[in-house]
């Protein structure tokens, strides 16, 4: 596939560096608080919430993907976020994330770019998969 | 789409500026269209807009209310339209079909107006 942007040829075949973050109670507590849920067991940090990963991809990489890809953050957006929970995740469990670009492609004056991520627990146990869609806005 | 049953409407309380600052430290996307009024006007959004994963997060409450969350297979989501301070959303969903030992549904996120900010597929994973 040729391109528009020759920019996104080299943004395709990224990879990143893995890291790895533990699940904290307080943390949950706290984004629990912020969606204004009322479940118990979130609120007091026992339970993780089907989108906390998006905590971990946050907060447990160091490096920004948007300064990796050298994208505008004014003109990004967020298409499409697709979770597969392959096994369970745990208060405690120490989550490595791998995360690679799976699919880039433009349309309609958008360049779309498909994150992947897998999330493998401390026994080296695949847990979750994470699709991320971005769009950047030409 | 065939509804087989629909799942108990969730109103959430008025998405605040105050709400949205709470979002970007509690998720740790601290993109400033987000939280910096000057930032997002300057990108041309007019004002602040909600994290889309925040909206994920209003359906994500629902699903756990609707069934047990170690049932949760996938959840998906698409974002449709931006979500401003001051907008109340409410999320409606139905199981749309019952494949035997999973049920696949769909919900969406809307304001008041009936604009739909977020379409959402799932499934759940039943034992019989």
């Amino acid at each position: 596939m040729v391109y528009a942007d020759p920019r996104l040829e080299q943004i395709k075949n990224t990879k990143f560096d893995a890291f790895t973050y533990t699940i904290e109670k307080g943390k949950i507590k706290e984004f629990a608080i912020a969606l204004g849920y009322n479940s118990k067991s979130y609120l007091n940090g026992n339970a993780v919430p089907p989108t906390f990963p998006t905590v971990v991809e946050f907060w447990g990489g160091q490096i920004s993907i948007s300064k990796v890809l050298g994208l505008n953050l004014s003109k990004v957006l967020h298409g499409e976020q697709s979770y597969e929970y392959v096994g369970v995740i745990k208060v405690g469990d120490e989550i490595t994330v791998h995360t690679e670009v799976e699919e880039v492609f433009t349309k309609a004056k958008m360049n779309l770019i498909v994150l992947k991520k897998k999330f493998m627990n401390q026994h080296g146990e695949l847990v979750l998969i994470s699709r991320s869609t971005i769009i950047e806005r030409h | 789409m065939t509804v087989s049953r629909h799942l108990e409407t969730l109103q959430k309380e008025e998405i605040t500026h105050t709400q949205i600052v709470r979002y970007a430290g509690a998720s740790g996307d601290f993109n400033p269209i987000h939280t910096v009024v000057p930032f997002a006007q300057e990108a041309g959004l007019g004002d602040v807009i909600a994290h889309g994963m925040m909206i994920m997060g209003f359906v994500g409450q629902a699903i756990e209310g609707w069934f047990p969350s170690d049932r949760l297979e996938n959840f998906t989501v698409r974002f449709k339209a931006m979500t401003r301070p001051g907008e109340k959303i409410m999320i409606n969903g139905c199981v749309t079909d019952d494949a035997g030992d999973q049920l696949h549904c769909e919900a969406s996120a809307a304001n008041e107006a009936g604009e739909v900010k977020v379409e959402a597929k799932f499934t759940i994973r039943i034992q019989r």
